[in-house]
């Protein structure tokens, strides 16, 4: 017994003087400035006050982030992988790892992320984004699920209780919807984009049972998928001014400013709905799982290794290093101190004491409930964002009345999409 | 003698090769990817000929996107010498001297602002519930204007920032043009009683008339690159309603399929029809 004691405890050491002998090899030879190519995130700002810390831990290695908006950080991370490969890491998301990692644009995290830094206390859902084809491509900084969020005192003044099925949820936005006095019972999202409008819309169509595809035959032109349509247009006469081209900024905003009575919208939400520095209607906010039968749209954003800036493996552990660096438990809880409920990704974190003081025990519960109702809506594709931005467009224009006929719309993205499988054969 | 000759060649020929390089290059590439069939993801490609350019014509958002190109230049061109010459005479009848340079530095501002500078903040200020634009409206009819998010005024809307952008700033120039034109025709025109109006219209117009045509020139050329500006604020919706054919293209490239040898025919199309409709005009006018 001894003796295997004794044994467990020297693979131990020796695993650990390993890991640090690595480190230390490794950080002897990490000094070029790392590019990151990112979208905005608080919790990446709040990174760049660490600088230091970083150029200590790897050795004299800087980090410079370029910020684009969500759907030009797309468009660039595509062109920028696809071409020169200036970036060392990407920040990607659920909707296009599949492309970047069938394309090779991003290697594979794991052979690179330092094992010390403990990938497997991320939330299992992000985890579950972040992989594709049996390897995960990015470390979390942000994700999560839907959560219905709404205003008390408005459900309250109206004597409605918060909506549990989507047909009280469609009759609770009906009735709260008060255009002259300055309330609108919904804000959703009619911006085109597969992450905008149609992220919204997906949660309705899978929800009511549709499936993007049969085999390998697109099956848009479903029940469901006209179901899921005429529902979301049906909401949209409820939704907020300014809603009908605007994404999560607007329908976010429109709810912060207090305008709207209650909508569903990705976590994150709350925790700028309950901040009083970003929200009118702070002390006001209740939130909830997604009325059923809607599913959560389960999303995760984070940091990959670009693969074409970095040519060598001593270059992709620096990036590897850098992202295990910034998606730390350590920078989480700097997250956490600095009231970033959105950028917390790691289950130590969110089941921590110092998270349940601030946000309290409801928060908790309505996340843990609502990651029962999560799901992959999208097609998990490499060419998804290209299918996904398609049905964004035809969308849009059902949305702004530019076009009609949803069944006319679903045939044409159901051709779009048989040609779009043939070309990747 | 020889060498005084061969003086403008050698000054002409390292500007005329860097020019080959810059220009030359990239529409030979794109020439030459468009008969491929390559998407970014997609490192290689083959050769499918002019297949990529027929199947332009049956795409309907291909199409959508000429007819929302020719809409644009047409009313941004026509809007911004409308309001430019009637600005810029405004200014030269009733506004002393003074007053004409402080208003044509401040006409001078807008086009001074970065174009996705002016964009966001036009946006904002056109948002149905707290913008600034919208708001006399709202407050009078107790209704939201929505300007961006309605088909039939989303491209009027964008091509008035444009127009403000741009047509206060040639206001300033067709102001400054007027004060340099001779006094004695206005003076004669005077004596025989003609008014204001016929004064500009018989006389100070087709006066102006080359330098007139060579901004229009200089406005069609930068209305062919309005992208940033309708990017920012409709990014082509609502639907495909303001959807030009640079943003078509980009967004074939870039945005969504990443089908950049279907985007390069479309890039390669549109430098064909300038080219030829911009010599065509030229021609006319001279």
């Amino acid at each position: 017994m001894r003796k295997a004691r004794t044994l467990v405890s020297s693979i131990a050491f020796a695993c650990l003087l390993s890991s640090t002998v690595s480190t230390i090899a490794l950080a002897a030879e990490c000094t070029d400035t790392i590019k990151v190519l990112a979208q905005p995130r608080d919790g990446l700002t709040l990174l760049e006050d660490y600088k230091a810390e970083f150029e200590k831990l790897s050795g004299g290695a800087s980090f410079e982030i370029d910020y684009l908006n969500e759907n030009d950080r797309r468009a660039k991370t595509k062109a920028d992988a696809s071409t020169i490969g200036k970036y060392n890491v990407y920040y990607i998301d659920e909707a296009n790892v599949a492309l970047f990692a069938s394309a090779g644009w991003v290697a594979p995290l794991m052979d690179y992320y330092p094992a010390d830094y403990d990938y497997a206390d991320f939330d299992p859902g992000r985890q579950k984004v972040a992989t594709y084809d049996g390897k995960v491509w990015f470390a979390p900084i942000t994700g999560g699920g839907d959560l219905m969020v709404y205003r008390k005192d408005l459900l309250e003044a109206a004597g409605i209780a918060p909506p549990k099925t989507l047909d009280e949820y469609i009759a609770a936005v009906k009735k709260l919807n008060q255009p002259d006095q300055g309330i609108y019972g919904t804000a959703l999202r009619g911006q085109r984009g597969s992450g905008a409008n149609v992220w919204r819309w997906m949660p309705f169509f899978k929800g009511f049972g549709g499936n993007w595809f049969d085999g390998k035959t697109p099956v848009f032109d479903s029940e469901q998928a006209v179901k899921a349509t005429e529902t979301y247009l049906e909401l949209f006469k409820y939704s907020a001014p300014g809603s009908q081209t605007g994404g999560w900024d607007e329908a976010v905003g429109a709810f912060t400013s207090g305008q709207v009575a209650m909508l569903i919208e990705s976590t994150p939400l709350v925790g700028m709905a309950i901040d009083p520095k970003s929200s009118k209607v702070a002390g006001k906010v209740g939130y909830l799982p997604p009325p059923a039968p809607l599913t959560g749209g389960g999303y995760g954003h984070g940091l990959a290794i670009g693969a074409k800036a970095n040519k060598d493996e001593i270059s992709k552990a620096c990036a590897g290093l850098f992202i295990a660096w910034a998606t730390s438990k350590e920078n989480e809880s700097r997250r956490l101190e600095a009231n970033q409920f959105s950028e917390l990704n790691r289950t130590s974190i969110m089941t921590s004491k110092k998270f349940a003081e601030l946000y309290g025990p409801d928060l908790g519960q309505a996340l843990a409930d609502t990651g029962k109702v999560t799901a992959v809506n999208f097609w998990q594709n490499p060419q998804w964002p290209d299918l996904g931005d398609r049905w964004g467009i035809i969308l849009e224009e059902l949305i702004t009345g530019t076009r009609t006929d949803i069944k006319d719309g679903l045939d044409e993205l159901n051709g779009f999409a048989k040609d779009l499988v043939a070309r990747s054969q | 003698m020889k060498q005084k000759n061969s003086l403008p060649a050698i000054f002409l020929t390292p500007a005329m090769m860097i020019l080959a390089v810059l220009a030359l290059v990239p529409t030979v590439y794109a020439i030459y990817i468009s008969l491929q069939n390559r998407e970014l993801s997609r490192p290689d490609g083959d050769f499918v000929g002019l297949a990529n350019y027929i199947d332009l014509f049956s795409d309907r958002r291909f199409i959508n996107a000429i007819g929302v190109s020719l809409t644009w230049e047409a009313v941004t061109v026509g809007m911004t010498l409308i309001v430019a010459v009637g600005l810029g005479i405004l200014l030269f009848e009733c506004a002393s001297p003074r007053m004409r340079n402080i208003l044509a530095l401040l006409f001078l501002m807008p086009v001074i602002l970065p174009r996705v500078s002016a964009a966001f903040v036009w946006k904002f200020a056109f948002h149905p519930l707290y913008g600034i634009a919208t708001y006399p409206y709202k407050a009078i009819t107790g209704q939201p204007l929505d300007l961006l998010s309605n088909p039939a005024t989303a491209l009027a809307t964008v091509a008035l920032v444009d127009v403000w952008q741009w047509g206060l700033f040639f206001s300033v120039i067709v102001l400054k043009l007027l004060q340099t034109l001779p006094p004695q025709p206005f003076e004669a025109a005077r004596l025989d009683h003609a008014r204001t109006w016929e004064t500009y219209t018989h006389i100070a117009i087709p006066m102006l008339k080359a330098p007139l045509i060579s901004l229009a020139f200089v406005k069609m050329i930068e209305s062919l690159r309005a992208f940033d500006l309708i990017y920012v604020m409709t990014r082509g919706g609502p639907g495909i309603t303001t959807e030009t054919l640079d943003m078509y293209a980009f967004s074939q490239g870039f945005i969504e399929s990443g089908r950049i040898s279907y985007a390069s025919s479309m890039a390669v199309l549109m430098m064909i029809a300038t080219s030829i409709v911009f010599t065509f005009i030229w021609k006319r006018v001279q």
